[in-house]
């Protein structure tokens, strides 16, 4: 008899991400469609569940609806349950002191009365915006062994941008002396995975502290580390990325179609569990082409697809070329139209005879781990935001941004330059988007 | 109350000329289309039409339908009023026994239906791919007040042999019903869809369960109606397939191919709800070519598929093809395996170079030449096909064979292989 379930995880899914542009606007980092008929969330919620954790509560702050619609009561993740399962924490109003959450530990401390009540001896806090597949009880297991007041999870730097990662330092028993956050050059070869394990009274003692601030690393975890406590690292093999920009989502959607996908999502024992739609199989016509790519229930393809990523009920028309793109759920790509890395978002239309992006035969999708220019600008992609309409005809360069609910009187001219910002409502403006080294030349 | 709320789907039969898809499983819980079991199509258009009461009679091998219906969830139907719930023969102090008949087993669940206190009940069959609104039906029966209202269907003259005949006079009223008569003076048959005053249904059971007869629906109880004058004939228009010998079951599948579809797979006005699997989207392959072909989540294409439908969790390797052929979930064919016109039911595999379906001979299947002529090749669940064997056009392949079980040689068309008999005959 476990009286008390000793692990409450609590998933913090409430964050604004700008480098998301359009995608990550209208919902939270936590809710970004992926792989075809995923949230990304459902990650970290599968990675729960196979881990037999199921007292889940997750934080939400920013454009949550999106996500709240996809968790539900928790089924797709047999998380509707009479003990535990998922409960949504948003920001409510008291009767002193309403805020909004300012910050990671904040959203800790203003949920204290639930981490309290769980009576847990550990509090797992996670990310919902990460891709990976890892096993919690593992972690908690090793965590319990070293008796750690915190183990947090690492993972090899990855060789881009080093100012969105936090380095670790562990001395040889795998004691973490230091935690560097956000450096302008990397300092290590690893970095937090961002899952933490914490004992939970040492937890609420720092969120409790007066002198405490409202980031989880600056104002929790690197005092910690500096005031000597038991803080362990704990190394992740497997893969694991953060989705937060506009390329590095593109990228992890493009590890999937590689030949050798560095994650599997068909292994039968971790599979990733996500709320189902009642769309229909996948149907082909006569005379598409269809390649290394991923299709879902209620697509209909007469075109040519390559090197791609197709929601439910994606319209891929006949003569239309799709490739190396990311088309999300019920947008329609006309007869004609051409798609040369392109994420499309909900609900977009693409008008006959339309291109976006330019073919980069040569280019071909950049292999896992390559080290590449650290901008936006740095893959040549275009992002039409939700429900967009792009003209028949027109022609779109690449780097173009397309801004949510854009109608074809927005554009200016058939012929949109490359690095174009396409809003709403507005005229074109000339990118202001750095010279991009473009690599389809 | 005078409108239509409860109704019961006759899911019991055998289903004989399916012949091995349902040796383990009823007719309605055979697999369709991809991603569907037949039974969705009439749930789906109960809980389309706004009926969120159905009991569903289950006789022959319910297992497989029980799993697929569960508590209801796919359909909405796990409701504290009303849902689904699976009838099957049981034992009592009165006289109770297996069914003896499609009547018989709503005659022997007759509770259900008085304890619900409708004027008026829907019966359906559970084995027809069709979309249907059944309120229009309903208000025309209600509107005329019928004993009973029979949903129609035209079908070529020659094939109405094989259904209940309807003879319809100016007025709709169904003056004469013929069950699969040899010589049918139309082509328009009953489709097993029925709406009845639940009165007189009652008074034509209980006299029929008295009497030595078939207790069915379509030779006993609609002619008996008949007689009364009081049935009228309700004409549907669209896309109707009794899915009953292996030959429709393999068009109706096929249709779906079509670039014109006889009625559309994927329409979000009136969905076709089924438990969804966990399976991640399909994955095609650089070295893959897709045509003219159903393709479902978990499913994993290396190779060549042509007019084909592939279930969840197929697997076609490298150098593979697989032309006017249906693949049922998790079956793996391996690399350069070829399958023509072939019916693979779940977790069957086929072995690296095998080729099944093969050749030109069109010899007829020797133990059930009268549903096994048309070409196709039918391989049962879980078997193992050995690599590089060669199997013939219309043959029966039984479920459950291991490798070892095969002959060197190969089968020929027409071959039957069973594990009893260990060898092709």
């Amino acid at each position: 008899m476990t009286a008390i379930p000793p692990v409450l995880t609590l998933v913090l899914a409430g964050g604004k991400s700008d480098a998301l542009r359009a995608l990550g606007r209208i919902r939270t980092a936590s809710a970004l469609p992926y792989g075809g008929k995923y949230r990304v969330i459902d990650f970290t919620l599968s990675n729960c569940v196979h881990s037999g954790l199921t007292r889940i509560g997750i934080l939400t702050q920013y454009a949550p609806l999106s996500l709240h619609g996809h968790i539900g009561i928790g089924r797709a993740w047999d998380l509707d349950r009479r003990d535990g399962g998922i409960r949504l924490l948003q920001p409510y109003v008291r009767q002193r002191e309403t805020n909004w959450y300012r910050g990671t530990a904040d959203a800790l401390l203003q949920n204290r009365n639930v981490i309290e009540d769980a009576q847990a001896r550990h509090i797992l806090v996670l990310s919902g915006d990460l891709v990976y597949k890892m096993d919690y009880a593992e972690l908690i297991r090793v965590h319990e062994e070293h008796d750690a007041a915190l183990t947090l999870v690492t993972v090899q730097a990855p060789n881009e941008e080093p100012e969105r990662y936090g380095f670790v330092q562990a001395d040889r028993s795998g004691r973490v002396t230091a935690l560097e956050e956000k450096p302008k050059r990397a300092g290590g070869s690893v970095v937090s995975a961002a899952v933490y394990a914490f004992r939970a009274r040492d937890l609420m003692e720092r969120l409790r502290r007066p002198e405490g601030g409202p980031d989880l690393v600056r104002d929790v975890i690197q005092p910690m580390i500096r005031e000597g406590a038991q803080v362990m690292a704990y190394p992740h093999r497997g893969y694991w990325r953060d989705i937060g920009t506009v390329d590095s989502y593109y990228e992890s959607n493009m590890d999937l179609v590689h030949p050798l996908p560095p994650l599997n999502l068909y292994d039968p024992d971790w599979l990733i569990y996500t709320p189902s739609e009642d769309r229909a199989p996948a149907v082909v016509g006569g005379e598409a082409a269809l390649s290394q790519s991923l299709v879902s229930h209620g697509a209909r393809v007469e075109g040519e697809v390559r090197r791609s990523v197709l929601f439910p009920g994606v319209h891929v028309g006949a003569d239309s070329v799709v490739e190396d793109s990311i088309v999300m759920h019920d947008a329609r790509i006309a007869p004609g139209a051409r798609l040369y890395r392109a994420i499309v978002d909900k609900r977009v239309a693409v008008g006959q005879d339309a291109v976006v992006g330019r073919p980069g035969p040569e280019l071909g999708p950049p292999a896992p781990g390559a080290n590449r220019d650290s901008d936006w600008a740095g893959l040549g992609l275009c992002v039409v935001g939700k429900g967009s309409v792009i003209p028949a005809g027109s022609r779109i360069g690449p780097n173009t941004l397309i801004e949510i609910g854009v109608t074809e009187r927005d554009f200016p001219a058939r012929e949109i330059a490359p690095g174009s910002v396409i809003r709403p409502g507005g005229a074109a403006r000339a990118a202001v988007a750095r010279a991009a080294p473009d690599r389809a030349r | 109350m005078s409108f239509v709320s409860y109704a019961m789907i006759l899911a019991g039969g055998l289903g004989s000329r399916l012949c091995i898809l349902s040796e383990k499983r009823a007719k309605p819980a055979v697999p369709f289309g991809g991603k569907y079991r037949i039974i969705d199509f009439s749930l789906s258009n109960c809980v389309n039409s706004g009926i969120f009461d159905v009991g569903i009679l289950t006789q022959y091998r319910p297992l497989s339908l029980r799993d697929h219906i569960g508590i209801g969830r796919a359909w909405d139907l796990d409701r504290k009023r009303g849902g689904v719930e699976l009838l099957q023969p049981f034992q009592g102090w009165a006289e109770t026994d297996w069914y003896r008949g499609t009547a018989d087993a709503i005659h022997q669940n007759w509770t259900r239906v008085e304890e619900r206190e409708a004027e008026h009940i829907l019966v359906l069959s559970g084995d027809h791919v069709y979309h249907m609104d059944y309120r229009p039906m309903i208000e025309a029966h209600l509107a005329r007040g019928a004993d009973a209202t029979v949903a129609v269907t035209e079908v070529p003259r020659e094939e109405a042999r094989g259904f209940g005949v309807v003879e319809l006079d100016q007025d709709g009223i169904v003056r004469g019903f013929l069950e699969k008569p040899a010589a049918p003076p139309s082509g328009i048959i009953s489709m097993g869809v029925y709406v009845f005053r639940t009165s007189a249904l009652h008074a034509v059971l209980r006299e029929d369960a008295e009497l030595d007869t078939a207790h069915d629906f379509g030779r006993n109880i609609l002619p008996a109606l008949v007689r009364g004058g009081r049935v009228q004939g309700f004409r549907h228009e669209g896309y109707w397939q009794d899915i009953g010998t292996l030959d429709s079951y393999y068009r109706a599948n096929l249709d779906l191919l079509r670039p014109d579809p006889p009625f559309p797979l994927e329409d979000l006005r009136w969905p076709v709800f089924t438990p969804s699997t966990e399976f991640p989207p399909a994955r095609i392959g650089s070295r893959a070519e897709v045509r003219s072909s159903i393709v479902t989540h978990g499913s994993i294409v290396n190779g060549i598929v042509e007019r084909s439908v592939l279930f969840p969790g197929a697997v076609i390797e490298e150098g593979a093809v697989v032309r006017g052929s249906i693949v049922m979930g998790e079956t793996w064919v391996g690399p350069q395996a070829v399958l023509d016109r072939v019916i693979l039911d779940k977790r069957v595999h086929v072995g690296p170079r095998a080729r099944v379906g093969h050749g030109t001979d069109m010899t007829p299947n020797r133990s059930c030449p009268e549903h096994l002529s048309s070409g196709i090749t039918i391989v049962g669940k879980e078997t193992r096909i050995p690599e590089g064997a060669t199997i013939g056009r219309n043959c029966r392949i039984s479920a459950n064979l291991i490798e070892e079980d095969f002959p060197g040689e190969a089968i020929p068309s027409g071959g039957v292989m069973e594990r009893e008999l260990n060898v092709a005959h």
